[in-house]
């Protein structure tokens, strides 16, 4: 067993680490408080050349895999910078897997090198308003009329859709009841969103509001066949083969967050005092922290098992789930118990610690919720029968 | 009752209790059990809630389940003297078709000591030290009077339970109120019991927390200590006030409602109850996994209590049902 990072591993950390010493937290604090894109953050990270980071090296990109890919992201979510900086990079990371395993050359040569060059912003859009993790009850309809396809249908929670310049957009070319298997019939693209026939609404919402979430209206809204991600009606099954590292990735950025607001803690626990002594000499106080360590640290293991294993080529579900499953439970809880170390200060936004808060709650519901890990390892894992 | 009155039987049994409680799990002999069941008899419950109107409220009944709970005691007061005289005296309201042959009978149980369904088979007496006979309260509502068999095997080391017959003798039927009273009221006493277990076991763990010292302070000075015992302490007054509660609803409600309030107590009482134990075991620490110990014994007690009558997943089950099916 070896659980050092390679070399060239712990260069990407410090790197990125580096780079982002600068975006502080009130940095953060503003572009929050101002529902604000984080401009000056991704174009470093852009110019830094770490969009590409898992972009085949054909197309401008560095390909490297998905241990590299959550390093990266778990410094960025620890560098203070958490689910606002994650997301706002997140989909050109790795959310073109789909398209560099299964898009036309052509299509990847259109795309590829300006994602990794960080001037092509892409969203992507599964979730919609009657289609929450049952993803194939999604109803937005892709008609094909020659060269091209007809779409129209209703996404919510698109996040970055007000900044991106194309979608990755899941569509039924056929409907659930005219197909055998409810998987069947979905159809994948890589398309402009034409403001024209796209209507995008910002959604109020609880934190990480540098980065919109939207409802995206679309109404036919024309694309060309030549930006269809592989076959019609696979579209299902090209996103099934992203789902075990997009766990992973939400793992590390859950991890990063954690990782900070313990951090952000334990400098509190020693300034503040309290009662004429630092508030961390109270068992209270520095015990729920020590476990927070203890289970941040057990989780991040597990992480590195399944991006290991992805990056061997070997079966991860399990591992995937559990990682996700792990660090989003590990990272809410260290962000809470930041919280709660703050005192009334925790609930102030002079310090970072409450937007932790804010943005760790996510990963407990999204991009798939705790409760779905947990089906995935009652009946795939433990062999039980499927529950819904 | 009338306060004085209560506060007398309750200061008895308290008196009978410390006298005769278990100080470990060695002091659990034949001899020992007999010699406490006879004593506890002589202090007459069992007239509490035999004759109607009864001459002790539920709530009254639930304190003192509650005050035998406090002490490991191997004697039967809930089995005996609370829910079979009730039983009787719900019967009496019915259909009364035979007299009892028992001069003193407890309960039967499915034996998985829960309440039980259609199809129960392999009958339990239970709480039986002391008891002749037992009463057995079919799923439909009908009543069989049990012969008493060998002593079955229960990891409660303090409770006597015997196998029972298979073939009772009719006794009579209860009517579909009285049913969910008689279910409603046997949830409460022995949830009451169970809750006085747990409060006098993180009792004496806070007092040991005082006494016990380490790195030259009491151990109840840790923070991780105090936080313990505090939150033991929260679930048991969670506990408490949910059965005392169904104690009120069965002296003051329909049966349907006092039932929903007894389900709620039971389900409680079977997370906190158990939960606290543990905390308290947990500041006992070494001395707590000893034999000697009567740790052991307050542990075993909430274990088993907490799937007698009713396991947890039995009790959400009915309570997230539609209130019209239950
Ligand atoms: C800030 C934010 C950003 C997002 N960004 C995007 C994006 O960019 N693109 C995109 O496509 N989507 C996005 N989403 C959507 C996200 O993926 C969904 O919210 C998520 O998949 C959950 O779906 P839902 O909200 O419809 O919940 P539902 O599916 O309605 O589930 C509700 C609850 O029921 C539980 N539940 C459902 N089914 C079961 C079951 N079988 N067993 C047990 N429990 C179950 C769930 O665990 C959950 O607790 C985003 C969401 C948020 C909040």
């Amino acid at each position: 067993m070896d659980f050092e990072l390679t070399e060239d591993q712990e260069t990407i950390r410090k790197a990125v680490a580096g780079l982002l010493r600068d975006f502080d937290d009130r940095y953060w604090m503003e572009k929050d408080r101002d529902h604000a894109f984080p401009e000056e953050f991704y174009a470093a990270v852009a110019d830094g050349g770490w969009l590409g980071i898992t972009i085949p090296e054909e197309y401008g990109g560095h390909g490297l895999g998905i241990t590299e890919a959550t390093l990266l992201l778990e410094e960025v979510a620890r560098s203070g910078g958490g689910m606002n900086a994650a997301s706002a990079i997140h989909m050109s990371i790795f959310g073109m897997h789909p398209v560099v395993v299964h898009g036309s050359d052509e299509l990847k040569r259109r795309t590829l090198p300006r994602i990794a060059r960080g001037d092509l912003h892409v969203c992507f859009g599964v979730t919609e308003p009657g289609a929450g993790l049952d993803t194939t009850s999604i109803t937005t309809y892709a008609r094909r009329a020659g060269d091209h396809y007809v779409v129209s249908g209703r996404k919510v929670w698109i996040s970055k859709a007000l900044e991106s310049e194309k979608i990755l957009l899941l569509t039924r070319t056929a409907k659930r009841d005219e197909v055998e298997k409810p998987t069947d019939g979905m159809t994948l693209f890589l398309t402009d969103l034409d403001r024209d026939r796209v209507d995008i609404r910002p959604i109020p919402k609880m934190g990480r509001n540098a980065v919109s979430s939207n409802e995206v209206f679309i109404d036919d809204l024309r694309v060309p066949v030549e930006d269809r991600v592989g076959e019609e009606g696979q579209g299902f099954r090209y996103l099934l083969d992203g789902l075990n590292p997009e766990r992973m990735l939400i793992a590390a950025e859950a991890l990063g967050i954690g990782r900070v607001a313990l951090d952000r803690a334990v400098r509190y626990g020693r300034e503040r005092e309290v009662f004429g002594r630092p508030i961390g000499m109270n068992q209270g106080i520095q015990f729920p922290l020590a476990d927070a360590l203890a289970h941040l640290d057990a989780a991040e293991l597990v992480l590195r098992k399944a991006t290991w294993l992805y990056d061997q080529g070997r079966p991860c579900g399990r591992e995937a789930n559990t990682a996700k499953y792990l660090c989003a439970d590990a990272g809410f809880t260290a962000a809470d118990r930041a919280l709660q170390t703050h005192g009334g200060m925790g609930y102030s936004e002079e310090y970072p610690v409450a937007r932790f808060f804010r943005e760790a709650r996510l990963m407990l519901i999204a991009p798939v919720s705790q409760e779905m890990v947990l089906n995935y390892l009652g009946s795939h894992t433990l062999g039980l029968p499927r529950s819904y | 009752m009338e306060r004085d009155e209560f506060t007398l039987v309750r200061d008895m049994l308290r008196a009978f209790a410390t006298r005769f409680r278990s100080g470990s799990a060695d002091d659990v002999k034949a001899q020992t059990r007999t010699d406490a069941q006879r004593a506890l008899d002589e202090l007459g419950l069992s007239g509490l809630r035999r004759t109607s109107p009864p001459a002790a409220t539920v709530q009254e009944c639930a304190l003192l389940a509650e005050e035998h709970g406090r002490q490991p005691l191997t004697t039967s007061l809930l089995g005996t003297a609370l829910l079979a005289p009730e039983l009787l005296r719900l019967l009496d309201l019915g259909e009364r078709a035979e007299p009892v042959h028992g001069d003193r009978p407890t309960v039967a149980l499915a034996g998985d000591l829960r309440f039980p369904d259609r199809d129960a088979v392999g009958l339990v007496a239970w709480d039986c030290d002391g008891a002749d006979t037992a009463l057995f309260v079919h799923a439909e509502g009908r009543v069989t009077e049990h012969e008493l068999g060998t002593p079955a095997p229960t990891a409660d080391l303090l409770r006597g339970v015997r196998r029972a017959s298979a073939e009772g003798r009719p006794v009579g039927r209860l009517t579909p109120g009285a049913h969910q009273r008689w279910q409603a009221y046997a949830l409460v006493v022995v949830a009451s019991e169970l809750v006085g277990a747990a409060r006098s076991f993180v009792e004496q763990s806070v007092d040991y927390a005082r006494e016990r010292h380490q790195y030259g302070q009491p151990i109840g000075s840790f923070q991780a200590v105090q936080h313990q015992l505090a939150d033991a302490t929260v679930l048991v007054e969670a506990c408490t006030s949910a059965t005392r509660y169904a104690a009120w609803c069965l002296d003051s409600e329909t049966p349907g409602r006092a039932l929903t309030a007894a389900r709620v107590a039971k389900a409680e009482v079977n997370s906190s109850a158990v939960e606290a134990v543990y905390a308290g075991m947990q500041v006992f620490g070494g001395i707590a996994q000893t034999w000697e110990h009567v740790a052991h014994l307050y542990l075993r007690r909430v274990l088993v209590g907490a799937t007698t009558l009713a396991t947890t997943a039995d009790l959400l089950t009915v309570l997230a049902a539609p209130e019209a099916t239950r």
